[in-house]
């Protein structure tokens, strides 16, 4: 039992950290939204240091490493709050790495791999997605309709650029029919999926939380610095006590992804579930620690509220996880009852 | 990250499920007292067995057990419906408070009754002046000879109606500073000076008590920690109360989700999407709670002490039950309020889970200021 990074995984950590502090600081984001284009110098640096490949099997041309690694990534991106195909893509991978047929594994994840054909996942009804992240970039979208997927070319499908609430990421509705099924395990593709999603919004929480921290630290009013008034010091432990179970879930997602997939759906569940409802409150919360300035397009926060919206939507909502972890946890009590 | 238990964990873990299994003790008796002494002969069971503090050094009679296998025994003894062992205050609290204050006549003296349940402890800290406040509290203790005369009052003691001992916290200098003028006692219970007064909880049961102390006597060799360091040496006890507390009870809480679960399930309730989705939002808390107790476990095996971020699950778990109790009384019907079932008492029972410990808002204050370095409220 330990439930900590290793030494290597701890230096992913840090060298993203800081080369994210760098190259994806809170001006190149603003750039990039209100330019609604990504800086594609970013997304090249990341290709070029193997991040798009991190965990795609090293004969598709990744490094081979594993969804805790990746979710790692994830979560200093969010922290980040990067503007980049990043995520989707990599959601992609894992979909055909983990639910794909050789051949659809040997056409598609090596450019995945390289970041030069990128995939997403769109979360389907009747053959229409209504809100996709990076579509109309991609090569391939990864379309989930029920327990099924079909991999769609990026040219078979129709792909309507959409603005949303969240400038920092591109997003679009996709039509599509017919296309390739999947044959694999498309639950347990999705499950690795959730979790490295999940770990975009931990590092979203953490993040905000950090921000609604040092201006409560800084900002006074009645001569005193707001964070002695416990209204906002209960506010931040609050923060504080979703992003940090948030956090453990994830990072027990990770672990049985890579672990013990008898317990990747429950995990998975719960983290998507835990991390949605942190990245949702702790920006909110945050956006009130600041005040006034919190509501306005020029502080910071803003930005994480919104992409914490579109993520926590993403691949379900959390009644659908909820009533996963009960559906599950009943199932596996009437097991052991029945043994 | 490895979250599964290691060859020896495992062995550790096998052992003691066959062993419970075979000595499992069965259901407690109802009434506070038959209780009571129902989970001071299973503690003694467990003793004669060596399990009753597995994580103590074997020089003081436990297994040494790393802090991993003692949260197994935790969630074996929860998983096994068995009862927790009666001196469950002298063995998470005061063991470890003596381990680290005591000298060693004090550690050969006190902790292996401790663990056999010969000697049952209580915690006397809080007073009707002082609760969140506890370094404000009045009691008085003045030197006679060899020995210090106590007066003062306590109150909230859980278990004192049964303890011999108790960790006593009183003021010795009421010049210092609120901090420094305080001084831990090692109490004898059996004396004339203290008068045990039970009170009524909401439950109706008489758990705590108040006491009263007249010039209760206690020798100067039952200092702890050395005079004027009261307040450090409490520190110890309450990092331990957190830290080691909610990690037991968090398996207790699993153990009765599950009641809940296979009952709802039984009568049909699960199908009630309302229902299946408050409980997932429950099993949630109640597996993050699980997972935080022992990221902190592995904290606490790498830095040492545990730290201030114990005060983080003791709220998860006092939350998290409260909510599961409130959610199962209302799931379950209004039956479940009825004397023919536990989960009214259950419900009752789980309001002190905020109170008890260190209040939420105490936690809070502790988290805000200790973990995110905000500023202290003057
Ligand atoms: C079931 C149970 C068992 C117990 N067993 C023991 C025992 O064995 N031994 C023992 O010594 N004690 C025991 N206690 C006592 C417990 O530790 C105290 O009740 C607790 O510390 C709170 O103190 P208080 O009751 O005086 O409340 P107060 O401190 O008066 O608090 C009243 C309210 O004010 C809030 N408050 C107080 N200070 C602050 C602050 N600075 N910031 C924000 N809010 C604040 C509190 O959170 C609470 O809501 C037990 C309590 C319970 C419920």
């Amino acid at each position: 039992m330990n439930f900590d990074f290793t030494e290597d995984q701890h230096e992913i950590k840090r060298t993203a950290r800081e080369l994210l502090a760098k190259r994806s600081g809170i001006e190149q984001i603003r750039e990039a939204a209100e330019g609604e284009a990504y800086d594609e110098s970013l997304f090249t640096e990341l290709r070029e240091l193997g991040w798009t490949g991190i965990a795609i099997d090293e004969q598709y041309g990744g490094a081979g490493l594993g969804v805790v690694e990746l979710m790692i990534l994830s979560e200093e991106l969010g922290y980040a709050l990067a503007a980049s195909p990043f995520l989707p893509n990599a959601l992609g991978g894992l979909m055909i790495e983990h639910a794909g047929s050789d051949e659809q594994r040997a056409k598609w994840l090596p450019g995945i791999a390289s970041g030069e054909a990128t995939a997403t996942v769109a979360f389907a009804s009747d053959g229409t997605a209504e809100v996709v992240a990076d579509a109309d970039g991609a090569a391939v979208i990864v379309l989930i309709d029920g327990e099924e997927a079909t991999l769609i070319a990026r040219e078979d499908a129709e792909v309507e650029p959409l603005i949303t609430i969240d400038p920092t990421r591109r997003y679009a509705r996709v039509s599509a029919s017919g296309g390739e099924p999947l044959p694999g395990d498309v639950a347990g593709a999705l499950a690795r999926a959730e979790v490295a999603l999940s770990a975009e919004m931990v590092g979203i929480a953490q993040r905000t939380q950090e921000m609604g921290v040092e201006y409560a630290k800084e900002r006074k009013q009645f001569d005193t610095p707001i964070g002695a008034f416990q209204a906002i010091s209960h506010r931040c432990a609050q923060m504080l006590f979703d992003t940090e179970g948030a956090r453990s879930a994830t990072y027990f997602g990770g672990w049985a992804a890579d672990a013990d997939e008898s317990q990747l759906a429950f995990a998975a569940a719960i983290a998507k579930a835990a991390a949605s409802e942190a990245a949702l409150s702790v920006t909110a919360s945050s956006i009130q620690v600041h005040g006034g300035i919190g509501f306005t397009w020029e502080a910071d926060v803003h930005w994480f509220f919104k992409r914490a919206q579109l993520d926590a939507a993403m691949l379900g909502g959390i009644g659908k996880q909820r009533a996963r972890v009960t559906q599950l946890t009943a199932a596996s009590l009437a097991t052991a009852g029945g043994a | 990250m490895d979250l599964t238990f290691n060859e020896s964990e495992s062995a550790f873990r096998d052992e003691l499920r066959a062993w419970i299994k075979a000595n499992h003790p069965g259901e407690e008796p109802a009434g506070e007292d038959e209780g009571y002494a129902f989970r001071r002969d299973w503690q003694r069971q467990l003793y004669e067995a060596g399990w009753a503090a597995v994580h103590w050094p074997t020089e003081f009679g436990g297994r040494d057990a790393s802090l991993v296998e003692a949260a197994i025994f935790n969630e074996e003894l929860a998983r096994a419906r068995a009862p927790f062992p009666a001196n469950v205050l002298g063995l998470l609290l005061a063991g470890p408070t003596l381990m680290i204050w005591g000298d060693e006549e004090q550690k050969q003296r006190y902790l292996d009754p401790i663990m056999s349940g010969d000697e049952i402890w209580c915690q006397g800290f809080s007073e009707p002046e002082a609760g969140s406040d506890l370094a404000s509290l009045k009691s008085k203790a003045v030197r006679d000879g060899d020995d210090w005369l106590i007066t003062g009052q306590k109150v909230w003691t859980s278990g004192a109606q049964y303890s011999k001992w108790c960790m006593f916290v009183a003021r010795t200098d009421f010049d210092a500073p609120k901090h420094k003028g305080l001084t831990y006692f090692i109490l004898d219970m059996e004396q004339e000076g203290v008068e045990i007064r039970p009170l009524r909880q909401i439950t109706g049961d008489p758990e705590f008590n108040e006491i009263f102390l007249e010039n209760a006597r206690v020798p100067n060799a039952n200092v702890l920690g050395g005079e004027g360091n009261g307040w450090t040496v409490a520190l110890t006890t309450l990092m331990n109360e957190r830290a080691g507390l909610a990690f037991g009870l968090q398996v207790g809480m699993t153990v009765a989700l599950d009641e809940l679960t296979e009952q709802l399930a039984a009568s049909g309730k699960l199908d009630d999407p309302m229902i299946a989705d408050e409980l997932g939002a429950l099993r949630i808390k109640c597996e993050i709670l699980r997972l935080t107790a022992y990221r902190g476990l592995t904290a606490t095996m790498k830095y040492g002490q545990p730290g201030p971020e114990g005060s983080l699950t003791k709220w998860m778990w006092s939350q998290g039950n409260q909510e599961l109790m409130q959610f199962a009384t209302k799931a379950l019907g209004p039956q479940a309020l009825t004397g023919s079932s536990t989960w009214g008492r259950a419900m009752l029972r789980s309001r002190g889970n905020s109170i008890e410990g260190g209040t939420t808002e105490v936690l809070k204050n502790i988290i805000a200021e200790r973990v995110l370095g905000l500023p202290r409220k003057k």
